[in-house]
């Protein structure tokens, strides 16, 4: 783990499924979610996935990369360009600060429209946890 | 079946005169116009007038009709015309055209033209869209709702299959035709890329637009009109320019031929209706391979070149972009479709006039032997021109 | 976005006043937290770390809002300012909302069981802003989560709530209509009924695509049709770039496959992300709709 180590990406397909599927289990019931003509009224082409999917898939993308030991400490997420369904998000990290077992990692999520997704992510890596 | 005997046409007649407009983005005139220009332009060439005209040649698609460029151009009677169809298949058979009709008496000077605003007015490029229920239009019909609606995806499609079959990357593979044209269109005055070769390192960074084909995979959509005069080789004697003879002149269509689309059909990886091209050629002007000192081979886009390379025999398949690489055939000295204009193949016939007479910018040494081929994809013709001998 | 500078903006002067107050007060999870939730989350994300189930499980720390969701019941400890600040909003036609940035610090890990409380403020409220979706204010809150007197995690989060741009009523784009003639009719009417329909020579017995009024080896004018059993391998293929056409979206996949009777035929690979085609790849005859005229053959791929 040192500053400058790229993550591999990780490519999620944004499936209809995935985005209803993810609202559900976070209970996030804005239409915008679920309904593509409630989406359309509100401006939007389709639904699209609501943001503590995307939160809960940079979780993920780290938590793969370091291991189970690996402990989140902070999340920090801005949205851009919206994942619609039939899209591919491309999830991609480089370690930006080793302080010690913890590293500050920034993130970048890219789907055919643009930025998804950018942020950082605070994790800490007990010895000999990280691959 | 002359796809099969020596015909008696080689030999028979010659181009004489050349005559082209400036190639450009916009012409800023009518595609009338311009076909007028290039006419008048390869008659002075010629040292004849419109009034010597009595033969028109062109292709179906283009939007100038013979009997209106008769009258632009001040000729008068004609008593030959004819145009060729699917699309740069005809440069070739244009002359073809000219030289049967020379050759038998029908007529005794026939120009043949191209010219369109095909860079300001509608690009090929940006593909097609609709198709009326011909079965013309339905043979294209069977891919536009899959989104394949344009030359360069068409292209494309036989170009990976090549990739795959021969363990070839598409810059290896391509990058070679790209950058021999360009630098021969660099030293071109009259190119559309004078002046700016490229490297293989371009070709490689250069977007993709249809994979495997990168831009500069592909040719430069142009405005402009070329013209071309054929008479008997009796009559060429009398002219101020030195002849450029007829040797063999070819059509061609394979088998489950289709335009653009041969989807169906064999491997892929060759193109079957230039083999019949090139049998008829090497067949009729008693030449092979080895004895043609230019090639100036149809390259809308880089991968066919490759395949007539192959198809021609200059090189075994699969081995034609070492061929290009090694520069082991002088190719597209005018810099090609890719390099100077994309006038339908019609500037290509140009080059090899240019290289018989000894004029070409990028003249190679007493040239007296050159072949030109004519659109690839679709049936398509050729011709192995020669200097007076 | 942008600022819609210059603008007499007295609603944003109002909306400014609610910084600083509450948005929610001693406000309660719905659930405890707990293993059903963590495992559909699981399941959903595709998140296999083993810290998510078993004995001595933790919950994902970026559940952490989800665990304060009010779902579709009213929320609890919902304060004042807040409705009020969102009622002004949609007063002023901002009815939609979107959630644009989310910040968490996970203090301690939440386990089955633990049951969480949650105070919020709202932090600020952003001048007016024209976005793609319309025009609003980015509202943002801060949320501390307990278990009981515990800080657990803090949650920043920023809405976008706006008035949806009107967008011209514009017919979808559709895609190229098939060229159907009296040749090849019965083809596209085998696609409506899902049925891939191949020629076969009367003669010869040989099967035949695209569509002609006779058979190429033979030259015979007779046939009859067999049903393609839809499976096939990519043949070769073609990823468009550009340029782009109404109702594609590039870069996407064409395939050209070659099917298991022998023929080949132009059509889509799907199911499969662009760059992942491949010569030789296996895919599968189904039938898709795109509009309401048109129904397509396309071939999804298997992947091993």
């Amino acid at each position: 783990m040192n500053v400058g180590d790229a993550l591999p990406p990780l490519e999620i397909e944004v499936t209809r499924t995935l985005i209803v599927a993810g609202a559900l289990a976070s209970r996030d019931y804005q239409d915008v979610h679920h309904d593509p003509e409630a989406a359309r009224r509100k401006g939007s082409p389709d639904i699209f996935m609501n943001i503590l999917t995307t939160n809960g898939l940079v979780g993920r993308y780290l938590t793969d990369h370091f291991g189970p030991t690996a402990v989140l400490r902070k999340v920090a997420v801005r949205l851009g360009a919206p994942n619609y369904p039939g899209d591919t998000l491309v999830l991609r990290g480089r370690v930006e600060a080793v302080d010690g077992e913890t590293a500050v990692v920034r993130v970048t999520g890219d789907n055919g429209i643009g930025r998804h997704v950018s942020g950082t992510v605070t994790v800490t890596v007990p010895a000999g946890g990280a691959r | 079946m002359s796809a099969r005997t020596r015909d008696s046409l080689g030999g028979r007649a010659a181009v004489v005169g050349i005559g082209a407009t400036e190639f450009s983005k916009d012409s800023g005139r009518s595609e009338l116009r311009l076909a007028a220009e290039a006419v008048r332009a390869a008659l002075d060439d010629a040292g004849l007038t419109p009034a010597d005209v009595d033969g028109l040649v062109t292709f179906t698609m283009d939007t100038s009709p013979e009997i209106t460029v008769a009258q632009a151009c001040g000729m008068g009677e004609l008593s030959f015309f004819s145009r060729v169809h699917y699309g740069g298949g005809a440069a070739c058979a244009t002359v073809q055209q000219a030289a049967l009709a020379v050759a038998t008496g029908v007529a005794e000077v026939v120009v043949c033209y191209r010219a369109f605003n095909e860079r300001s007015g509608r690009r090929f490029g940006s593909g097609v869209r609709h198709r009326e229920p011909s079965a013309e239009g339905a043979a294209l019909g069977w891919t536009l709702p899959f989104g394949l609606l344009t030359p360069a995806s068409w292209v494309a499609m036989a170009a990976q299959r090549y990739l795959y079959t021969y363990g070839l990357t598409p810059e290896e593979a391509f990058g070679p035709v790209a950058v021999t044209a360009r630098r021969h269109a660099a030293a071109n005055p009259a190119a559309y890329f004078h002046g700016r070769p490229i490297t293989l390192a371009d070709h490689a960074a250069s977007r993709w637009i249809a994979e495997p084909l990168r831009l500069l995979d592909c040719c430069q959509e142009t405005d402009g009109g070329q013209a071309l005069v054929v008479t008997s080789v009796e009559r060429a004697r009398d002219l101020p320019r030195p002849p450029a003879v007829i040797a063999a002149a070819a059509q061609g269509a394979g088998r489950a031929q289709e335009q653009m689309t041969s989807f169906y059909r064999d491997d892929l990886t060759g193109l079957p209706e230039m083999g019949v091209v090139a049998r008829q050629l090497w067949r009729t002007s008693g030449l092979a391979p080895a004895d043609i000192e230019v090639g100036i081979l149809y390259d809308h886009f880089s991968p066919f070149v490759l395949m007539q390379l192959e198809e021609f025999g200059f090189c075994a398949p699969g081995e034609a972009a070492g061929f290009v690489a090694a520069d082991r055939l002088p190719l597209n000295t005018h810099g090609g479709q890719l390099g100077e204009a994309y006038l339908h193949g019609m500037n290509g016939v140009a080059e090899a006039v240019r290289q018989l007479r000894g004029t070409s910018v990028n003249q190679v040494p007493g040239a007296s032997r050159v072949l030109v081929t004519a659109g690839t994809g679709v049936p398509t013709s050729g011709l192995v021109l020669t200097a007076q001998g | 976005m942008g600022d819609d500078d210059g603008l007499d903006d007295d609603l944003h002067a109002r909306l400014k006043g609610y910084e600083g107050r509450p948005s929610t007060v001693a406000g309660a999870g719905r659930d405890p937290v707990n293993a059903p939730m963590i495992r559909h989350w699981c399941e959903v994300l595709g998140d296999t770390n083993p810290a998510y189930t078993g004995p001595g499980a933790t919950a994902p720390p970026t559940m952490l809002q989800a665990w304060i969701m009010a779902g579709l019941s009213p929320h609890t400890g919902r304060a004042r300012p807040y409705e009020e600040l969102l009622a002004l909003l949609d007063e002023a036609g901002c009815t939609s909302i979107v959630a644009t940035d989310c910040e968490q610090e996970y203090l301690r890990p939440l386990r089955p069981g633990d049951e969480v409380t949650y105070d919020s403020v709202i932090e600020s409220v952003s001048p007016r802003k024209t976005t793609k979706l319309g025009t609003g204010y980015f509202v943002t809150t801060r949320t501390d989560v307990r278990v009981g007197p515990d800080l657990v995690g803090t949650h920043r989060f920023r809405v976008l709530k706006y008035a949806p741009a009107r967008r011209p009523a514009k017919p979808p784009e559709r895609r190229p209509r098939p060229v159907v003639n009296r040749d090849n009719a019965g083809f596209w009417e085998g696609v409506r009924d899902h049925r891939l329909l191949l020629q076969r020579c009367a003669d010869c017995a040989g099967l035949r695509f695209p569509w002609l009024p006779g058979c190429a080896d033979c030259g015979c004018p007779d046939w009859d049709t067999v049903d393609a059993c839809g499976e096939g391998t990519v043949f070769s293929y073609v990823v468009l770039h550009h340029p782009p056409f109404p109702a594609f979206e590039p870069p996407y996949a064409i395939g050209l496959v070659e099917l298991a009777e022998g023929v080949r035929m132009v059509s889509n690979v799907v199911g499969v992300p662009y760059d992942k085609v491949r010569i030789g790849m296996p895919v599968r005859l189904e039938f898709r709709r795109y509009d309401d005229e048109l129904v397509l053959p396309v071939f999804k791929g298997v992947t091993a």
